[in-house]
């Protein structure tokens, strides 16, 4: 009983370090590296730092005394190095201006038309804790990753994770970490759009106590975030209050029933579109 | 064959998840199905088959969802694990008894699912602890429905295997 229990716990065990592993895998530390690289890194670096001081105590002793001879050799490849390096440097500097270039040439692609692909609703998230739902249309129809999903009311999210051929997951913008750039369009300020835990409405952050924000002002999107294209419509307005700190404390309801989704269009690229058999829009 | 029975009530339990729980989202009622399943197999066959239907069950529900794969199937793990260990040791073999321990599985769980999601991101708060109540009731209502047809059915299978065994009697065959 004792040697069954303790192998129960030991299962226990396994299947937690497993789960551990894997979770490790996918999350980023704030500073933008993998957990588990960051703690492999931060035990392996430990050991590496005692055998590297070794190393370099026995080295310390060999360069100090023994190898003073080979200096002289070694001062001229480490010249040699550094006008390579040089030339390096130049040739870097080049491409880095190239790559300034074609992100000019990015923002100005960003600003063509796009076309739609219309899609049905068929599942929601498997857990309760998240606010996604997946459409009928995925690569091959032309849906690719962070693609706007808008319906004649207005946004709905966008396509998060690599779509499959015909399948695709869509973030709500109602979903505790979705947002969209968005601005007032009676006053044009701009602000940004995030949902609201647990109440379907949206919360817009950073706008400042010092401008003007009415009930039932309507809220389009403002294109900043790369996503959204500008001008389609979100929600209005329902609460303008002041909070703490400089920004003021607004709450908007969506113009799309989140709860009723039927059918969405996906916003793709001109060139993506054209591959679609059901394209709609 | 108990193995089987069991992936494919998963299998069903989580096409409902997807497909009927948005419906009562919409109504502002949460459920998460998978987890009655898997506290109610936990109570039945215990630690071991817990463990197994938590993880399966979690690292399913993650992949389908928009969050970190292994958070859910982590929770659920512990969970499983945890509600078979307490049914070795304590009777909780009457369908109030099972709402229960469902209940108390949901708070449990979700305690770990939003923990370890706290521990991950400084984003927002994941959910609010009345929608985390509330979640829990539904699932218990939901497991004690769960363990009453499981209650009744064996019962209504043996009423219907006698009256077809009378009725053959009766006419021949």
């Amino acid at each position: 009983m004792t040697k069954l229990r303790r192998r129960t716990g030991v299962l226990l065990l396994a299947v937690i370090i497993g789960h551990v592993v894997l979770i490790s895998v996918q999350v980023n530390t704030p500073s933008g590296v993998r957990l588990l690289e960051s703690v492999t890194f931060g035990l392996f670096s430990e050991v590496q730092r005692a055998v590297a001081r070794s190393v370099g105590g026995v080295q310390g002793l060999w360069h100090g005394y023994v190898g003073l001879v080979s200096v002289q050799e070694e001062n001229g490849a480490l010249r040699e190095d550094v006008a390579q390096l040089q030339l390096r440097l130049q040739q870097e500097r080049a491409m880095a201006q190239r790559a300034r270039g074609l992100e000019e040439l990015l923002e100005l692609k960003r600003n063509v038309a796009f076309s739609t692909v219309s899609a049905r609703v068929i599942a929601g998230d498997a857990t309760p804790y998240f606010r996604t739902v997946t459409i009928d249309r995925g690569t091959g129809d032309g849906v690719r990753r962070d693609a706007a999903v808008v319906s004649p009311a207005g946004v709905v999210g966008r396509v998060i994770k690599d779509p499959g051929s015909r399948a695709s997951k869509v973030q709500l913008l109602i979903d505790r970490s979705a947002a969209a750039g968005v601005l007032i369009e009676r006053t044009r300020v701009q602000g940004v759009a995030m949902g609201v835990v647990d109440e379907g409405l949206l919360r817009m952050e950073y706008v400042s106590k010092l401008e003007d924000v009415q009930v039932g002002d309507l809220v389009v999107t403002s294109g900043a975030d790369g996503v959204y294209p500008k001008g389609v419509p979100v929600g209005q307005v329902a609460e303008v209050g002041g909070g703490p700190g400089l920004y003021q404390t607004i709450h908007v309801r969506p113009n799309v029933e989140f709860g009723d989704l039927e059918d969405v269009l996906v916003l793709v690229p001109e060139a993506a579109a054209s591959v679609t058999v059901a394209g709609g829009g | 064959m108990k193995t089987a029975w069991v992936a494919l009530a998963l299998v069903a339990t989580l096409a409902l998840q997807t497909t009927g729980a948005p419906l009562l989202a919409g109504l502002g009622v949460s459920v998460d199905l998978v987890l009655v399943l898997v506290t109610l197999v936990a109570i039945a066959n215990g630690p071991v088959g817990g463990l197994w239907v938590g993880t399966v069950g979690g690292l399913l529900q993650d992949a389908l969802s928009g969050g970190v794969i292994g958070v859910g199937g982590l929770a659920k793990t512990v969970v499983g694990y945890g509600v078979g260990a307490l049914a070795v040791h304590f009777n909780v073999s009457w369908p109030w008894h099972q709402a229960l321990v469902v209940f108390l599985a949901s708070l449990v769980h979700a305690a770990g699912f939003v923990g370890l999601y706290g521990l991950l991101s400084d984003e927002r708060a994941m959910t609010s602890n009345s929608s985390v109540l509330s979640q829990a009731v539904a699932n218990a209502v939901i497991g004690i429905g769960v363990a009453l047809a499981a209650r009744a059915t064996p019962q209504w299978v043996m009423r219907r295997r006698m009256r077809r065994r009378r009725l053959t009697r009766r006419f021949g065959g």
